[in-house]
């Protein structure tokens, strides 16, 4: 009788072990949350754009073509590193990239934009950070993919960098078809 | 230079834990002493060179050794210099090896011609777990690696950790881990010998069990002291990841410890003992491995390395392996034949066994929950204060109901209705003073009534429980059924009183006031009149400061303090920090905390009004003090023990 | 004068490196004026982790982030919203992560459910001793 009461517990002492190895071998950043928003609809919103007078309005900009949101400020550093990425993925065919301001100066970023080169169709302004919220943002930068029917797809947390792009690239490219 | 030497003293103490750990598997006594002197000696004396050549690097600012360049500054102050070796995962190995070999030396010198087995086969474990240390230390973890060329500065150190408590934090709780591996050590031994052999090996457990959880108990105290001095809004405990890390070896350790009074005096519960030694240091271990593998984040976990991280994995697998399966096998060699009733001192220590371990697997779960979740599915969910305090609190309302009445029960008979006889004195007296407190201090609330019960419940027993002893001391006999107690059990267990009086005070009727001042401008808070004096700015030996200046006045009009709460920029670490201004007495804690602000719209101001925090620390100490009188008188009886 | 003058500038130089640091959490002037609601809207908040700080709520940390998502609850407990109206918002958002306190779901049936199974297994040990321990000893 003592025998088996103790293998039940030796058997969850080494399950335990085994699931802290799992999470050891794989690659994770434990800091990192995953995207509730993953496979549902784009949140609907209204901002103001910053490049022209119309209003941005999230119906008419999402649905119609798979598109990059990315969301950025002149104030984040990393921001500014992935840019030039950002930019790249730009130019792939049949893809399009929304920019979210994030509590940023509307001036500065229209200036930080002209010096290092706008990959952005349109941006939205989110002043208060309201859009962040509604899209589950709790760090700069984050970029999402959206299919062609507005629904989210996949969010990647932080800078785009050398080492992530390819595989950003091809979660892009298996979204567009 | 002195890293050179720290380092190739590092591989030498390698050596001697390998000659150790081959010398104390030899059968032959006489020359295995003889070389087991020597390895004992020479690894501890190898592991002081290696840590103090460390400390040597730090103190002179060798930057060319990367754990000296990460970790400090010349503009640090020398004692920060000092436990700034302790207080970066590498360092913190080394001096986690130095108690072991510390340890190591104690149970080499508990030798006799009786028990050669015996604490051969304790060195040799103890030898298994010194050598995986040094090669987790050496080989992924070297304080001593070198950078050329050397910076000619650091890159300073948190100022948030520049604090004494902190400094000292530690050495402390390392002890208690340590110890129970000591604790470990002898319980594979005692479960490896031949069971003719005799051996009291619970006696030789006792010291260390005792010595580990009383600077486990006192170093858990100082990471709260610091937190609620530092952190700025009057916190102590937070069931952080690492927090609990060192609160379940505790849980486990009280267990441990009373379990060995009732195998000492009647030889039942060795099994649980045995099981309990293992668990305990399991646990120690573990809370290495959440803290240095990078698997959780918190504020207080090392730099993330997966790799280190399977290391410790492994190590943690084959230590544990073998260690249950040992027990597995051999427990049923120490069950006692003798059953003790349930209402009797064994019976409450069983059930204080029982609830702790209780407590103890709910933290666990609690704490890796996460882990779980995340691995079979796709969300990520958090566990936090909410689910430690439900899963927990309830648990200690009856171990603490049951550590009232433990100590007064007889031992091995009892009867349900005469434990009421006996207690109902005390019973009385907690009623009695429970409504007195309640009448003079109005806000009502039930958590805080049961806090309040439970603190003078365990008050009053020892008062019970003191009165005859005294009276009886003045006659020169002491009758049979009434039992002596120990000065450190009643010096712990009003410890814990206190202790509760200390939480349940400031959890439960704490008052909080945030607002934004100028400066002139009055508050006040629970009879307290607060004024904004003045806002000055101050220079630190390494910090500039904004520091705000309060009158605090009483309800009559008296000014009784002056708080000067701070907000520092360090330059160095470019790092900001707030220094909360306390005023202690007592009955409570004023506690005002400067926030951001500026002179035309004045400044947002915190004021805690925390009561009977005090007891906290109070309670604490006179735990620590308790294990140290239990600690003392123990070792007199090992001394003759070992002749 | 200069004093004042020196004063303000390193009050400027401070505020402005301290407006990346954890000396600020709930301020006075995001306090509603009912206190009922006011403190609502503080206890929904100790339940909220801040995402981007160790092991606090959004009621103690400093970061921006926490500000927003105060400021976000006072506005939804004025509007009249309900406890678990607020929450589900939030976790609709961020998932159950951002909840202190993990919700009951099939995912968190174990975490609540087993704290109850170690007691259980306790109070059997104690009650399994009992038996024998009576069986074993004469009655005094």
């Amino acid at each position: 009788m003592k025998k088996q009461l103790l293998i039940f517990p030796s058997i969850v002492f080494f399950f335990i072990l085994l699931v802290f190895f799992y999470l050891l071998i794989i690659d994770r950043d434990p800091t990192e949350l995953p995207s509730v928003l993953i496979e549902k609809k784009v949140p609907r919103f209204e901002a103001e754009s910053l490049l022209n007078d119309k209003k941005f309005i999230s119906t008419e900009e999402f649905g119609n073509k798979t598109t990059i949101v990315n969301f950025f400020a002149t104030w984040c550093k990393p921001c500014r590193e992935e840019h030039r990425y950002i930019k790249r993925l730009s130019n792939t065919k049949g893809i399009k990239i929304i920019g979210i301001n994030y509590k940023d100066n509307p001036q500065r970023t229209i200036k930080w934009l002209k010096e290092l080169g706008n990959p952005y169709s349109n941006i939205a302004i989110d002043s208060n950070g309201q859009i962040g919220i509604d899209w589950g943002v709790y760090g700069l930068p984050e970029t999402f993919i959206v299919n062609a029917e507005g629904i989210i797809k996949y969010r990647h947390v932080g800078p785009i960098t050398k080492k992530v792009y390819n595989n950003f690239y091809s979660k892009v490219i298996a979204n567009r078809e | 230079m002195s890293a050179s030497v720290g380092n190739f003293s590092l591989w030498l103490s390698l050596c001697f834990a390998t000659f150790q750990f081959l010398i104390s598997r030899k059968k032959n006594s006489h020359s295995a002493l003889q070389f087991n002197k020597i390895a004992v000696n020479g690894l501890l004396l190898c592991i002081l060179v290696s840590f103090f050549s460390l400390m040597y690097s730090h103190i002179v600012s060798d930057f060319s050794v990367v754990n000296v360049f990460q970790n400090s500054h010349t503009t640090k102050p020398l004692l920060y210099k000092i436990s700034g070796v302790w207080g970066n995962h590498e360092g913190s190995m080394l001096l986690w090896i130095l108690v072991l070999t510390i340890f190591n030396y104690f149970i080499y010198k508990l030798y006799n011609q009786k028990n050669f087995t015996f604490i051969s086969k304790s060195l040799e474990t103890q030898a298994i777990i010194t050598i995986g240390f040094l090669l987790f230390t050496i080989f992924t973890s070297n304080p001593f690696e070198r950078m050329i060329p050397a910076y000619p500065n650091g890159l300073g150190f948190n100022p948030i950790l520049q604090d004494p408590a902190l400094a000292i934090h530690p050495p402390l709780l390392y002890i208690g881990y340590v110890g129970f591996s000591a604790a470990f050590s002898f319980s594979i031994a005692a479960m490896s010998i031949n069971t003719e052999e005799k051996i009291s090996w619970y006696s030789y457990m006792k010291p260390f069990v005792l010595t580990a959880w009383t600077f486990l108990s006192v170093g858990i105290a100082f990471g709260s002291i610091w937190a609620y001095y530092e952190l700025g809004w009057g916190g102590w405990w937070f069931w952080d990841p690492v927090e609990n890390a060192s609160f379940m070896p505790w849980l486990l350790g009280t267990a441990l410890v009373h379990s060995l009074i009732a195998v000492e005096k009647r030889k039942s519960l060795q099994s649980w003992v045995l099981l309990l030694a293992i668990l305990a240091f399991l646990l120690s271990v573990i809370g290495t491995f959440l803290v240095r593998s990078g698997i959780l984040t918190s504020v207080h976990t090392f730099v993330l390395d997966p790799a280190r991280g399977i290391y410790i994995l492994v190590f943690i697998a084959l230590l544990g392996g073998y260690s249950l399966i040992l027990f597995g096998i051999k427990s049923k060699n120490f069950l006692n034949k003798r059953y003790f009733s349930f209402f009797s001192r064994e019976g409450s220590i069983l059930v204080n066994n029982v609830l702790m371990i209780t407590v103890c697997a709910s933290v666990f779960l609690g704490t890796i929950y996460p882990l779980l979740v995340e691995v079979f599915s796709n969300n990520k969910i958090s566990v936090g204060e909410p689910y430690f305090n439900s899963t927990t609190i309830p648990i200690m309302i009856p171990a603490i109901l049951v550590m009232g009445i433990g100590p007064i029960l007889s031992w091995n008979k009892a009867d349900a209705t005469k434990i009421f006889g006996k207690s109902f004195p005390s019973i009385l007296l907690t009623s009695v003073i429970s409504i007195i407190f309640f009448w003079v201090y109005q806000p009502h609330n039930m958590l805080g009534l049961v806090g309040i019960i439970l603190a003078f419940w365990i008050m009053s027993n020892i008062l019970l429980t003191l009165v005859p002893q005294l009276i009886l001391k003045n006659k020169k006999f002491i009758q049979d059924n009434i039992p002596k107690y120990s000065n450190g059990m009643i010096i712990a267990h009003l410890g814990i009183a206190l202790l509760i009086l200390g939480i349940t005070g400031s959890s439960i009727w704490q008052k909080e006031k945030i607002i934004r001042m100028k400066v002139n401008d009055k508050t006040e808070i629970h009879n307290y009149n607060i004024v904004f004096k003045e806002i000055n700015k101050i220079a630190g030996p390494n910090y500039l400061a904004l520091q705000g200046n309060f009158l605090i006045y009483n309800k009559k009009k008296k000014i009784i303090a002056e708080l000067k709460p701070e907000n520092r920029f360090y330059p160095v670490a470019n790092n900001s920090t707030t220094e909360a201004s306390i005023h202690t007495n007592l009955l409570r804690d004023l506690y005002i905390v400067l926030g951001e602000g500026d002179i035309n719209k004045g400044w947002v101001v915190r004021i805690y009004y925390n009561p009977l925090v005090i007891w906290i620390w109070i309670g604490a100490f006179m735990i620590f003090l308790g294990g140290l009188f239990s600690i003392k008188s123990n070792l007199k009886f090992i001394k003759r023990l070992t002749l | 004068m200069i004093k004042t003058l020196s004063l303000s500038v390193l009050i400027i130089v401070i505020t402005i490196l301290f407006s990346k640091t954890n000396i600020h959490s709930v301020e006075p002037e995001e306090f509603l004026q009912n206190p009922k609601q006011e403190l609502k809207a503080r206890n929904i908040s100790k339940n909220v982790r801040c995402l981007v700080c160790q092991n606090q709520s959004i009621d103690e940390s400093a970061a921006p982030l926490a500000k927003d998502l105060r400021i976000l609850i006072r506005k939804k407990v004025k509007e009249g919203h309900t406890e678990n109206e607020i929450y589900k918002f939030l976790t609709d958002r961020y998932g159950d992560f951002i909840l202190l306190k993990p919700p009951l779901k099939r995912t968190t049936f174990m975490l609540w459910f087993l704290p109850f199974v170690f007691l259980a297994i306790g109070i059997f040990i104690l009650s399994w001793h009992h038996k024998k321990s009576k069986k074993k000893l004469p009655h005094t």
